[in-house]
C-alpha cells in the first residue's frame, strides 16, 4: 500500500484532521473527528482489500464516547485457578463451533460467554440465510472458506439434529435489458469464482417457482445451493455437542483482563477469577478487537454496524417458500445487499436487514426507521407483503473490520492467541469450515507444548429435544404414551409441549430461563408473543428448579419478570 | 372413533353456552378445551360486572363462569380438558377433529363444530414498539394472570398503554395490589374501554388518562427502566419534539384483541376484514357448511352476556343443523358502522328472530339507526348516543321484509342532532 | 349542577344532579338505579372490592375473593390491608365465608371461585 497517497486522500477529506501511520505491520489512523461516520469513511479510506495489513483505527470521535462493555453482574470464584487447554472467548457461531470442533481432542476445554445464553448477539440476531457466495471474489478469507462452508451444512446440520433446508436465492431484476450483461456476470461467477450454481433464470420460471414475487421481475439469478438454518438453533446445538464430547461452557462469564508477558498470554482475569490457559481463541465478536488489545495483539479495528429483521406471521410464511430480494441498480453505497426476504426454518418470513454504521456495540434497540427502509425495498420484490404481518423484529450488530474481511490467524505478537476475528456475513455459512481450520492450528499450537490425543468417546451426533407438532401422529402418540407431558399443550401459537420444555432444561446446556426455553423449544415464538404461555413457562421452569415464581428470569439475572407474592 | 353430533372447541364462555344449547337440542356434545379447567379468560376476570344483563346481578368472572360450567358437568355433555385441537380436516359427513392429550394422538368424528375459540391479545411489535428487549412488557392479559391466578406482582410502578377495559381493569387491580400506575396513554382522542370503567378504575384513584398519546419505545436492557411518550397528530403519529421520558419498570398494553381464527382458517372458513371473525349467517354459520362461530372469535365483545348468547345461537344451530342448499344476501354496514354481525342472511333459514350486533365507527350523539332495504328504509331506531367501546344489541324481524339473494340490505346511522 | 357517569351498568349514562333544596334531581339517568347512585355518589360514594386472597395450597396461591355489599370509597385501601393479613388453609366453596364482618363494616368476605371447593362439595 502506497501510505503517501492515503494521507493525501486524508488530507483531502478531512483537512488534516486524521494522519495514517504504518506501525507494528498495522495502518494506524490517528486524529480527531466530530462523527463516527467520518470516521468510519476515514478508516475505510485507508484500507486496503485482502492483504495483511489492516486499519487500526485511534481516532478520537467527539460524538462517539468510549463505551464500556456491559458486564454481567455475578462476581464469584467458580473459575479460581483453572488451567484449561483452551480458553474460547464468546459463545457466538464461531466460538460454539470451534468447541465442538476441538472436542474431537482430548482436551480441557472451556469456552466463556459474557451474555446468559449462547448465540445472544451477532449469532442469534441474524437472518439464518446460508450464503452461496456469489457475490464474494476470490481472495478474501469469506470467499475462501463460502463455498466450503456452504457444501457442510447439510452434514452438520443432519449430525447436530438442526433443520436446515436449501431452499434456493433469487436475486431479482425488472429490467430485461441486464439479462445478457447479468448471465456473462454469472458465467464468470461460476468459472472464475466457483460458484458453480448460479444461473440466470427467465421471469416465468421465477414465477412458476415463486408466484407471490412481483409479477414485474424479467429474469432472476438463481442460487440454488443457498438455504436456511436457524442461527442461534445451530449456535446452541453445537455448544451442546461440545459439551456432550466433554467441553464446558460457562454463561455470565466476561473476560475483563489478561496478564501477557513475552508474548504470552499468563492468565485471564473473569467476572468468576483468573484463568490459565495454554491457548486462548479470540470469538468476541464486536468485541475481539477489545480482547486482542488485551492480549496485547490489536492489529485490527472493529467498526459496529447494525441490522434489524422483521418476522412475519407463518400465515405470511406460507406464501413464499425460498430467499428472494430484488436488484435495483440506484443504490446507496453499503455493504449489506439491503435486506431480503426469507422463508425461515421455522416457517415464517424474515424481511432484512438493513445495515447502519453505529459506534455502539451493545445498542440493540430497535427504530422505527429500519422496518420502513426494508419494508419500502421489499415490498417491491413481494407486494403482497404487508407490516401488519409482523409479529416481532430485532437488531443484530455485525463485526466487521475495514478490509470487509474475516481475520483468521494466529497472533502476531502473541503467541498463545487464535483471532477469529471479523466475522460477518456470511460468517453463518462459513462457521463450520473456518472451525475445523482453527481446529487445526489450534492443535498444532497445543502440541509445541504437550502432546495431544484423539478423545476416544468422541460422537458427533447431537439429538435435540424432538418436535412434536411435525411428527406423524403415530409416532407422536408414541412419544406421548412413554412421556405424557408430550401431550400437555403449553404453546399454542407453536404448539409446544411440556414434556418438550422440560427437555429443553434437560439439555446439556441448561439456560432456565423463559427466554433460554424459547429460544430451544419456541414457546413465545408466534403470534401471541408469548401473551398466553409465559406465565406457564416460568412456572414449570419454577418447579423444575424447586425456586418460587419470582427467581425466574426473562433472560439476564438482573431481568425480573415478577417482583414476589402479592401477598 | 368417538363420533358426536358437535364438537365445541373452546371453553370459554362462548363454549359453555354452545355445548350447553347444543346438548339442550338435542346433539351428543362433546366440549374440548386447552387448559386444565373450564372458564376460559373469565378465570382470571375476578372483577365484578359480568351478568348484568343475564341474570341481574353483578357476578365476578369465575362466579360467572362457574353457573356455566355447574350445568355442563351436570349435563349429559363429554368435555376434554387439557386438550389441543391440532388439526381439522373435512370429511364425507363432517369433519374429523385430531386432538392430543396426555392420553395421546385421538381423531374425533363429528358432523358439526361450533368455534369458540376466544381471541388473543395484540403485542407491542404489533402497535410499532421500538427499543430494547427488557422484562417488564406484559399484555394486559398477561399482568392479569401473574397478578390474579400466580399471585405474583408484575410491576411496582408502570405505565400503561391503551384504554381498553382489560387495561382499565388492571390499572385498578395493581393499585389495590400496592403497585403505582403513572397513566393510562390512549392513541386515540377518545377512550377504547366502558365510560364507566374509565370511571370506577381511573377516577376513582386519581390515574391520570393522557389521551391521544402513545408509547413510542421502551428503555433498559435486562428489566425496563423506562418508557418514551409521545402526542401524537390526528393520524395517529407521534409528533416529534413532543417526547418525553417515563420511568417505570412496567408497561402494560391494553392495545387490542384479534379473534382466534386459524383453526378456522385452515378449514378454509371466509374471514370478516372487519371484525377478523369468520363471516356469518343469522345462525352464526360460516362459509363452511357446518361451522358455527360464536363469541370472541366471531368479533370482540365487550360483555360477556352477549358472548354467552351468541353462543347459545351457535350451539342451537349447530345441534339442529341439517344440510341444505343455502339462499344468502349481504347485511351491509354502512361506513358510519364499524362492523355488523350477522354479515348475511340465508332466506332458505328462519331469520324472524335474527339478533343483530354491531358497533358505530365514532362516538355520536343523539342518533339514528336506519335499514334500508332496496334503498327503502324499513326500520329505524333512535339512540341517545352510540360509542365504539360499547356494543349495540338488536333483536330483528327480517322475515317481514320480503328479501331475496338480490335485495339491497343496508345499516346506517344518522346524526339527528338536537331536534 | 354536577355531572357524573353511573357505573352501576356498562350503559355508562351520563347523569346531571341538580340541587332543589333539600333533595337533588337527577336526570339523563336510563332507569332508576342512576338516580339513586348518583344520590349516594354525591352524598357517600360506595364501591365494591374484589380481589385475591393469600392461601396455602401451593396449586392455587391466591383465591379470588369479593366482598359481600359495597363498603364507603374511602375504606378500600384498609379493606385491603385486612384481606392480605388472611391466609386461607382450609377447603372452602365458592361464596363460602372467609371473613365476617370486616373492620366492623358489616360486609363480610367471600370466595368468589370454587378453585377450593371441598373435595365432597
Amino acid at each position: 500500500m502506497d501510505l503517501r497517497k492515503t494521507n493525501k486522500k486524508l488530507a483531502k477529506r478531512f483537512g488534516g484532521a486524521v494522519r495514517a501511520a504504518l506501525s507494528d505491520g498495522c495502518v494506524v489512523l490517528t486524529g480527531q473527528l466530530p462523527t463516527w461516520a467520518e470516521v468510519v469513511e476515514a478508516c475505510q479510506l485507508a484500507a486496503t482489500k485482502y492483504g495483511n495489513l489492516h486499519v487500526v483505527n485511534d481516532i478520537v470521535c467527539d460524538e462517539a464516547a468510549p463505551q464500556k462493555m456491559r458486564l454481567p453482574s455475578l462476581r464469584d470464584s467458580a473459575l479460581e485457578g483453572r488451567r484449561p487447554d483452551v480458553l474460547i472467548i464468546g459463545g457466538g457461531i464461531s466460538g460454539a463451533s470451534i468447541a465442538r470442533e476441538l472436542s474431537k481432542w482430548k482436551l480441557d476445554i472451556l469456552l466463556v460467554e459474557k451474555e446468559a445464553d449462547l448465540a445472544l448477539q451477532a449469532s442469534g440476531r441474524n437472518d439464518g440465510e446460508v450464503h452461496p457466495g456469489v457475490d464474494l471474489s476470490k481472495g478474501s478469507l469469506k470467499h475462501h472458506y463460502i463455498r466450503k462452508g456452504n457444501a457442510m451444512y447439510d452434514q452438520v446440520c443432519r449430525e447436530l439434529d438442526v433443520p436446515f433446508h436449501r431452499v434456493g436465492q433469487y436475486v431479482c431484476f425488472d429490467k430485461g435489458w441486464l439479462k445478457p450483461f447479468i448471465a456473462l456476470y454469472c458465467l464468470w461467477r461460476r468459472t472464475h469464482d466457483g460458484i458453480e450454481d448460479t444461473r440466470v433464470i427467465s421471469g416465468a420460471e421465477l414465477k412458476r417457482r415463486e408466484p407471490n414475487l412481483n409479477q414485474d421481475f424479467k429474469f432472476a439469478v438463481s442460487n440454488p445451493s443457498s438455504g436456511c438454518v436457524c442461527p442461534y438453533g445451530l449456535t446452541i446445538a453445537y455448544g451442546e455437542n461440545a459439551v456432550q464430547n466433554g467441553a464446558q461452557v460457562w454463561l455470565n462469564t466476561a473476560v475483563l483482563s489478561m496478564e501477557v508477558k513475552d508474548g504470552e498470554i499468563k492468565s485471564v482475569h473473569t467476572n468468576r477469577g483468573t484463568i490459565y490457559p495454554t491457548l486462548v481463541i479470540n470469538a468476541a465478536g464486536v468485541f475481539a478487537e477489545d480482547v486482542a488489545r488485551m492480549a496485547g495483539d490489536r492489529f485490527f479495528s472493529i467498526h459496529p454496524r447494525r441490522g434489524t429483521n422483521s418476522i412475519l406471521d407463518q400465515k405470511a410464511g406460507a406464501r413464499f417458500s425460498s430467499i428472494a430480494s430484488i436488484m435495483e441498480l440506484a443504490r446507496s453505497r453499503g455493504h449489506s445487499k439491503g435486506g431480503g426476504i426469507l422463508h425461515t426454518a421455522h416457517g415464517n418470513l424474515l424481511v432484512g436487514p438493513d445495515a447502519v454504521e453505529t459506534f455502539e456495540k451493545e445498542n440493540t434497540a430497535t427504530r422505527p426507521q429500519s422496518i420502513d427502509t426494508v419494508f419500502a425495498k421489499q415490498e417491491k420484490t413481494m407486494p403482497t407483503l404487508s407490516k401488519g404481518d409482523i409479529i416481532t423484529y430485532f437488531t443484530g450488530v455485525r463485526a466487521p473490520t475495514f478490509e470487509e474481511d474475516f481475520i483468521i490467524e494466529k497472533g502476531r505478537k502473541t503467541h498463545n492467541i487464535i483471532h477469529c476475528a471479523g466475522i460477518q456475513s456470511p460468517g453463518l455459512t462459513t462457521a463450520p469450515a473456518v472451525a475445523l481450520d482453527v481446529e487445526k492450528m489450534a492443535v498444532e499450537e497445543l502440541r509445541k507444548k504437550k502432546s495431544v490425543a484423539p478423545n476416544e468417546g468422541y460422537s458427533p451426533i447431537r439429538r435435540g429435544v424432538p418436535v412434536l407438532r411435525e411428527l406423524p401422529d403415530e409416532e407422536r402418540a408414541e412419544l406421548i404414551r412413554k412421556n405424557p407431558d408430550y401431550g400437555v399443550i403449553v404453546c399454542r401459537c407453536e404448539e409446544v409441549s411440556r414434556g418438550e420444555i422440560l427437555d429443553a432444561l434437560r439439555a446439556p446446556i441448561c439456560v432456565p430461563t423463559v427466554d433460554g426455553v424459547k429460544k430451544r423449544v419456541r414457546p413465545g415464538m408466534g403470534r401471541c408473543q408469548g401473551g398466553f404461555c409465559s406465565p406457564l413457562v416460568a412456572k414449570i421452569i419454577a418447579e423444575f428448579l424447586n425456586v418460587p415464581l419470582d427467581e425466574v428470569k426473562k433472560s439476564a439475572p438482573e431481568a425480573n419478570i415478577t417482583f414476589g407474592r402479592t401477598k | 372413533m368417538r363420533e358426536y353430533d358437535t364438537v365445541v372447541i373452546g371453553g370459554g364462555p362462548a363454549g359453555l353456552a354452545a355445548a350447553l344449547s347444543a346438548r339442550e337440542n338435542g346433539a351428543k356434545t362433546l366440549l374440548i378445551e386447552r387448559e386444565a379447567r373450564l372458564g376460559g379468560i373469565l378465570k382470571q376476570c375476578i372483577h365484578d360486572g359480568f351478568g348484568l344483563v343475564r341474570f341481574q346481578e353483578k357476578l365476578t368472572g369465575p362466579e360467572y363462569a362457574q353457573r356455566f360450567i355447574d350445568q355442563v358437568e351436570r349435563g349429559e355433555i363429554d368435555t376434554s380438558t387439557l386438550t389441543f385441537v391440532t388439526r381439522l380436516e373435512r370429511t364425507q359427513a363432517g369433519f374429523a377433529v385430531t386432538v392430543v392429550n396426555r392420553a395421546g394422538v385421538e381423531t374425533i368424528l363429528t358432523r358439526t363444530l361450533v368455534l369458540a375459540t376466544g381471541c388473543r391479545e395484540r403485542t407491542a411489535k404489533q402497535v410499532s414498539i421500538h427499543g430494547t428487549r427488557p422484562a417488564g412488557v406484559f399484555t394486559a392479559g398477561t399482568a392479569q394472570h401473574f397478578t390474579n391466578l400466580l399471585g405474583q406482582l408484575p410491576t411496582k410502578r408502570c405505565v400503561i398503554l391503551g384504554s381498553g377495559d382489560i387495561g382499565l381493569i388492571m390499572a385498578r387491580r395493581l393499585t389495590l395490589e400496592g403497585a403505582k400506575v403513572l397513566g393510562v396513554y390512549e392513541v386515540k382522542p377518545t377512550p377504547s374501554g366502558l365510560t364507566r370503567n374509565i370511571h370506577q378504575c381511573l377516577r376513582d384513584y386519581d390515574i391520570p388518562l393522557h389521551l391521544s398519546h402513545t408509547v413510542t419505545r421502551v428503555l433498559g436492557e435486562d428489566r425496563l427502566t423506562a418508557v418514551e411518550v409521545a402526542q401524537v397528530d390526528e393520524r395517529m403519529r407521534p409528533i416529534p419534539g413532543t417526547e418525553e421520558i417515563v420511568e417505570c419498570d412496567g408497561l402494560i398494553l391494553s392495545v387490542g384483541l384479534i379473534p382466534e381464527n386459524e383453526l378456522a382458517q385452515s378449514l378454509g372458513v371466509e374471514l370478516d376484514p372487519k371484525t377478523k371473525g369468520p363471516v356469518c349467517n343469522g345462525q352464526l354459520m360460516t362459509s363452511v357448511d357446518g361451522v358455527f362461530s360464536c363469541g370472541n372469535a366471531l368479533h370482540v365483545n365487550d360483555l360477556v352476556d352477549y358472548v354467552s348468547e351468541s353462543g347459545e345461537l351457535a350451539g342451537h344451530a349447530a345441534a339442529c343443523y341439517a344440510p341444505a342448499p343455502r339462499r344468502e344476501v349481504a347485511l351491509r354496514a354502512s361506513p358510519a358502522l364499524l362492523y355488523a354481525v350477522p354479515q348475511r342472511l340465508d332466506l332458505n333459514r328462519d331469520n324472524s328472530k335474527t339478533t343483530l350486533y354491531f358497533r358505530s365507527r365514532e362516538v355520536l350523539d343523539r342518533c339514528v339507526l336506519r335499514l334500508r332495504v332496496d334503498g327503502r328504509e324499513v326500520f329505524s331506531k333512535r339512540y341517545p348516543f352510540l360509542r365504539p367501546p360499547e356494543m349495540e344489541r338488536l333483536d330483528m324481524d327480517f322475515s317481514q321484509f320480503e328479501l331475496s339473494e338480490h335485495s339491497k340490505i343496508e345499516l346506517d346511522i344518522e346524526v339527528t342532532g338536537h331536534e | 349542577m354536577s355531572e357524573l357517569v353511573c357505573i352501576v351498568c356498562p350503559r355508562g349514562c351520563t347523569l346531571r344532579v341538580e340541587e332543589e333544596g333539600e333533595t337533588l334531581q337527577v336526570t339523563g339517568n336510563g332507569c332508576k338505579r342512576g338516580a339513586d347512585f348518583a344520590r349516594s355518589e354525591l352524598t357517600a360514594p360506595m364501591r365494591t372490592l374484589c380481589t385475591t386472597v393469600r392461601t396455602a395450597f401451593p396449586d392455587v396461591p391466591v383465591l379470588p375473593v369479593r366482598l359481600s355489599a359495597e363498603i364507603p370509597k374511602g375504606q378500600i385501601f384498609p379493606v385491603m390491608e385486612a384481606i392480605n393479613a388472611v391466609t386461607v388453609d382450609q377447603p372452602v366453596d365458592m361464596g363460602g365465608v372467609i371473613l365476617n364482618n370486616v373492620l366492623g363494616l358489616g360486609v363480610d368476605l367471600v370466595a368468589a371461585s370454587g378453585l377450593l371447593r371441598p373435595a365432597d362439595g
